[in-house]
């Protein structure tokens, strides 16, 4: 387990470590939101795709073994979202939150949809795509070995089909739908005001970046700068602030290095 | 503000914005709706994305200003931020993220559970022409499939299970605690609203649990969820059920 520190602008009164993977879906929100808020911390990366996550120093600090996990000073909090909303109203920093009421209802609508209806869809594609062929060239006896001493029944049964490509064509086509449903109604939301849930840049703006900042290249044919003009005005102006080019520049996969289609202009694939 | 609350029998989701709309001293003009026979689909507002595609499926609408607000769990956020009743957050961030963080096990685990139990004793019941108007096409089959009396038998043991661990996640929080959250709180009102119904369904889970037992008595009594159920029409609020959120596709 590898261990750095990112100085940034602010010291809190207690240290923050972050354990976490990439920057990337549930890592990245938490790893964005210290960075947009210039919260100094303890960068512990977990690497995934050698279930770190699930080794006894790490289910120390949070037994069920999900990633990402933070500790500010002897608290341990864990659940991305729920660590997001704590980081914006410990610390100083920019309000990440919007002031009025509704617009909060609104966010945190929009970060339950990507978090428990989008959100695994596109992770059943990505790990389909990625992290199943990432992995299932291992030793055969290593992999069962890995899956056994996974805590949660439900991502047992996750990873077991990620590694043994098991996902059914029902399966992956219902993700399809969702993922292209998904894509209309951020489409249509974005068309409507500058950020997705309020007239400022928030929390629900960092946990959409780090669900579909790679769309126009996972999803050619339904998210360009023809079909989806909001979704890419959109995604560009979070890559062009500087918390995200920090944050980014910690992936160490080619899984985050797909964040650089958003540098150039996107027509979809032949459409 | 003027403001349109649209609800069922003071159950589950429903419970939850009632009882909080009370707590916090909110006026709104209630309007009965049947959750049970799909009638949220009829609403003018039904088809709008935030009411259409709301993951807790069938529950309470709140319209504020000409905008449609589903999710009793951050609707009854926004009542604690405009309403001048006490508090049903902690003010502190750690206390706030024990909050969210309990309501989104709840959310995420228990109601699924619940709904789904819920349904396959009090099956909920929509003619065909209404199920045809339900814009989200991933509840539309779960109202099917609960039509056709199709309850997967892994499901309903899956189900009980997550009832079982909510009630010994309760019964261990609440060791020297009178309330979830230390005083009375969303938590509270969102883990009765969806657990009443199940002492009956799942009684072995809250066998010898006497904590548990003893904070149901008294989050049922108390002033805000008193009055919510109330407005109960059947007598028997904590058998009304429609359907819920969806089981976990996968992982």
């Amino acid at each position: 387990m590898l261990c750095n520190t990112y100085k940034m602008t602010v010291g809190p009164m207690h240290s923050v470590t972050l354990y976490h993977w990439e920057p990337n879906a549930n890592s990245g929100k938490p790893m964005l939101a210290l960075m947009e808020k210039g919260v100094a911390f303890e960068s512990h990366y977990l690497d995934l795709l050698k279930f770190d996550q699930h080794q006894p120093d790490y289910l120390a600090i949070n037994p069920q073994g999900t990633i990402p996990a933070m500790l500010h000073g002897e608290r341990v909090l864990t659940e991305s979202t729920a660590i997001m909303e704590y980081v914006n109203e410990e610390f100083p920093g920019p309000r990440l939150m919007p002031e009025d009421p509704r617009d909060r209802w609104r966010v945190r609508w929009w970060m339950k949809l990507m978090d428990q209806w989008l959100g695994p869809s596109f992770s059943m594609i990505g790990w389909k795509v990625f992290v199943g062929p990432a992995v299932s060239s291992r030793d055969p006896g290593e992999l069962q070995a890995a899956i056994e001493r996974i805590p949660l029944p439900e991502r047992r049964v996750a990873w077991r089909k990620a590694i043994y490509g098991q996902f059914t064509e029902e399966e992956l086509k219902e993700s399809q739908r969702r993922v292209a449903l998904g894509i209309r109604m951020l489409e249509q939301e974005l068309a409507n005001r500058p950020w997705l849930a309020s007239n400022q840049y928030s929390l629900a703006d960092i946990n959409g970046f780090n669900l579909a900042y790679a769309l126009p290249l996972s999803q050619p044919a339904l998210s360009n700068d023809e079909l989806t003009p909001n979704i890419l005005r959109w995604l560009r102006a979070i890559y062009a602030r500087p918390a995200t080019k920090a944050c980014w520049a910690l992936g160490r996969t080619n899984l985050v290095k797909r964040v650089t289609v958003l540098e150039q202009p996107h027509s979809g694939g032949g459409g | 503000m003027r403001m349109t609350l649209y609800h069922g029998e003071p159950n589950g989701p429903s419970l939850t914005v009632l009882a909080t709309l009370f707590a916090k001293e909110v006026q709104a003009e209630l309007v009965r709706i049947d959750l049970e026979s799909g009638q949220r689909h009829t609403l003018p507002c039904a088809q709008e994305p935030l009411v259409a595609m709301s993951v807790e499926g069938e529950g309470a609408v709140l319209v504020v200003a000409g905008e449609a607000m589903t999710d009793s769990v951050f609707i009854a956020c926004y009542l604690d931020d405009v309403g001048p009743g006490a508090a049903l957050r902690p003010a502190d961030p750690y206390g706030r993220w024990e909050t969210m963080h309990w309501c989104r096990q709840m959310t995420e685990r228990t109601a699924p559970a619940a709904a789904y139990l819920g349904c396959w004793a009090h099956p909920p019941k929509a003619d065909a022409a209404l199920l045809e108007r339900i814009g989200s096409v991933d509840l539309r089959a779960r109202w099917q499939q609960i039509a056709a009396g199709k309850f997967s038998a892994d499901h309903l043991t899956d189900s009980r299970t997550k009832i079982h661990q909510a009630t010994e996640k309760i019964e261990a929080r609440l060791d020297g605690r009178q309330w979830l959250m230390g005083r009375f709180s969303i938590a509270d009102i969102e883990t009765y609203a969806w657990l009443a119904g199940m002492v009956r369904l799942v009684p072995a889970a809250f066998a010898a649990k006497p904590r548990t037992t003893a904070w149901l008595e008294r989050v049922r009594t108390s002033p805000a969820v008193a009055q919510a159920l109330a407005l109960s029409r059947t007598g028997e609020p904590a058998a009304s059920w429609s359907v819920g959120p969806e089981i976990n596709r996968w992982g």
